[in-house]
């Protein structure tokens, strides 16, 4: 007969309090697992991002990753890191505000992508042809929200004007054939992108030559590895603000991440600190109910430890149900409130708060863990102190 | 041969009004087989006296002596062994524990002893059988009479093969028919060799003593 057993009857015994427990754990629990998921959800979210597109370097020409500047002489550069042998393929591109729009229709506010055939990867195709593969002079991918706002398809043709929409320009509108639909991996849904070949944007923008990219993205070779090509990046053109996805992804979980962290890091300390009350009250109260039978069992030999571990049995048992509730019911909450933080405007489409990572499930469960521990501690030790003959002679007078 | 032999005890309990003196000198020996019964007015130190000998309380001044070791020089895991394996306790509210079934009760302080299952599985129908209650192994004890669940509370006493069986008011809570049941069910244990030490307020259970002791403000007064 084991101290599992009689944990498992008694807290079968109390019934009520189990429920109480149980529920009041696994709600919790469910908030508990959804701080953890949040503290590094948009991190993971990101970095998955960024891995997606099938490039591990970023040339950037502004001080910081946020800020969007020419990289001056880009054209020279890119020969040159293409030259590089740790470097296996190198795409350019380039971003401005534009306006699109059916001949004889209102033009539609629109960001455009230029970019080379080997940067083709910030984008996943929908439906139809790649730009690579096509022949018209100006090739336009659309995004799905701005084909289906424009009721456009591959073959339709739209106008493109690549301008800011309050900026007067005498370059006219350049008539570009949608080859595609994408999804883009920084898309905002309810951003409107385009996106079409270097070439046909720098005809579009007016420009005598390609001018200086905005971003060069670089796929290292998997034998050398995205630290030794930086540094090879670095070598050909010193000052240059090569960043390879980790670093990308530290910066961002440096500065723009540390808010969720800190937040939940508050939140799971709080939400535990309740369980931890909650388990540990029930406990104390149910030990306090039947203080005169374990007075008795001491005094038929039960040990101090064969008490002990029946408690610490019953809150692992409280503590372990309700916890393994919490898991579906904070991805369910998780996947609710993921889907209304993703309304934000502004936000890429594909990017998540909440993502599920095994350390999570591992940190949850070791917290728990914790916890049971914690919250049994002052009955067993309620229990280890209690005067037995007292007890009983309090029972029979009582 | 002598299982139990209190030496001169004497046990105060220190209370916020001033300390109360539970017993005063009290000199007792219970010898093998022996059933002993002690009786007198509430509070005069009976059940005190009984705590004292089962080693779950410690006196004040004298000494307890179990089959010749003094309990004062046992350790308190060495105490909880003794009274797991050589002493019985049998309460006046039974606490047995209820979310266990009859059986199960019995199979208790056998498994705490490291008794393997198919031996205490054996003994514990043994003893069910022995108080007359086989067919009420499954039931749990809110299913039980107040009578039926002494008889599982003395069989699991007995569990272990105590050398003394200690009982509080083990009729406290029972009708006459019922005590007598029990009476006669110590007599039994009492005559297959058990020394049994019992508080009463029961004449009918305290006459079939071998001993009477009667006490009065702490003492042993006849």
């Amino acid at each position: 007969m084991t101290s599992l057993l009689l944990a498992s009857r008694t807290v079968r015994r109390y019934r009520a309090q189990t429920v109480l427990a149980i529920v009041g754990v696994a709600v919790i629990g469910a908030l508990l697992f959804d701080m953890l998921l949040l503290s590094r959800g948009l991190l993971l979210s990101f970095s998955d991002l960024l891995g997606r597109a099938g490039f591990d370097i970023r040339i950037v020409g502004g001080s910081g990753l946020a800020a969007r500047l020419p990289i001056e002489g880009s054209a020279s550069l890119i020969e040159a890191i293409r030259a590089l042998p740790e470097v296996e393929r190198v795409g350019a591109i380039r971003i401005q505000g534009a306006t699109i729009g059916s001949p004889g229709k209102r033009p539609a506010a629109v960001t455009v992508i230029g970019a080379t055939d080997a940067a083709e990867g910030a984008w996943t195709l929908v439906s139809g042809a790649d730009l690579g593969s096509a022949t018209a002079p100006c090739p336009l991918l659309v995004g799905r929200g701005l084909a289906s706002a424009l009721g456009v398809s591959p073959g339709s043709i739209l106008e493109l004007s690549i301008r800011p929409p309050a900026i007067r320009s005498v370059v006219p509108p350049v008539a570009c054939q949608v080859v595609g639909v994408a999804r883009f991996a920084f898309g905002a849904s309810s951003d409107d992108t385009v996106a079409t070949t270097l070439d046909a944007f720098h005809r579009a923008n007016g420009e005598a030559d390609p001018g200086d990219a905005d971003l060069i993205v670089i796929a290292s070779r998997p034998d050398a590895g995205s630290a030794r090509a930086v540094a090879a990046i670095a070598a050909i053109r010193p000052g240059v603000r090569a960043y390879s996805n980790d670093q990308v992804v530290e910066q961002f979980n440096r500065n723009g991440f540390a808010y969720f962290r800190q937040i939940s890091f508050v939140l799971s300390s709080l939400t535990m600190v309740f369980a931890f009350m909650l388990v540990a009250t029930l406990l104390t109260v149910s030990v306090n109910q039947r203080l005169g039978e374990i007075a008795a069992l001491r005094a038929i030999g039960i040990r101090r430890g064969s008490i002990a571990s029946m408690l610490l049995w019953e809150s692992a048992l409280l503590v372990g149900a309700g916890g393994l509730l919490a898991l579906p019911l904070g991805e369910a909450l998780a996947i609710g409130l993921d889907r209304i933080l993703r309304q934000m405007p502004g936000l890429p489409e594909q990017l998540h708060f909440f993502v599920f990572e095994t350390r999570a499930l591992i940190v949850h469960i070791t917290v728990f863990v914790v916890t049971a521990i914690a919250a049994a501690a002052y009955p067993v030790w309620l229990t280890a102190r209690l005067p037995i003959a007292e007890t009983l002679r309090r029972e029979v007078v009582g | 041969m002598t299982v139990i032999d209190v030496r001169d005890v004497s046990r105060i309990f220190p209370m916020p009004a001033g300390p109360v003196m539970a017993l005063r000198g009290v000199s007792l020996t219970v010898s093998a087989g022996e059933h002993v019964a002690i009786t007198g007015p509430s509070g005069c130190g009976k059940s005190t006296l009984l705590h004292l000998v089962g080693a779950v309380d410690t006196p004040t001044s004298g000494a307890i002596l179990f089959e010749g070791r003094d309990l004062a020089r046992l350790s308190e895991v060495e105490r909880g062994n003794l009274r797991l394996t050589r002493i019985g306790f049998v309460f006046q509210r039974f606490f047995l524990l209820p979310m266990l079934s009859a059986a199960e009760n019995v199979e208790l302080p056998q498994a705490e002893a490291g008794v393997g299952a198919p031996e205490r599985r054996a003994r514990t129908r043994e003893l069910l059988a022995y108080v007359g209650l086989e067919d009420r192994a499954s039931h749990l004890p809110s299913q039980l009479s107040g009578g039926e669940m002494q008889r599982i509370a003395i069989a699991r006493a007995l569990a272990n093969r105590p050398a003394l069986l200690l009982a509080d008011e083990p009729t406290g809570e029972l009708d006459d028919r019922t005590s007598e049941h029990i009476a006669n069910l110590f007599d039994r244990v009492n005559a297959d060799g058990t020394a049994i030490l019992v508080v009463t307020h029961n004449p009918a259970l305290a006459i079939r003593a071998s001993r009477r002791i009667t006490m009065a403000s702490g003492r042993m007064v006849e």
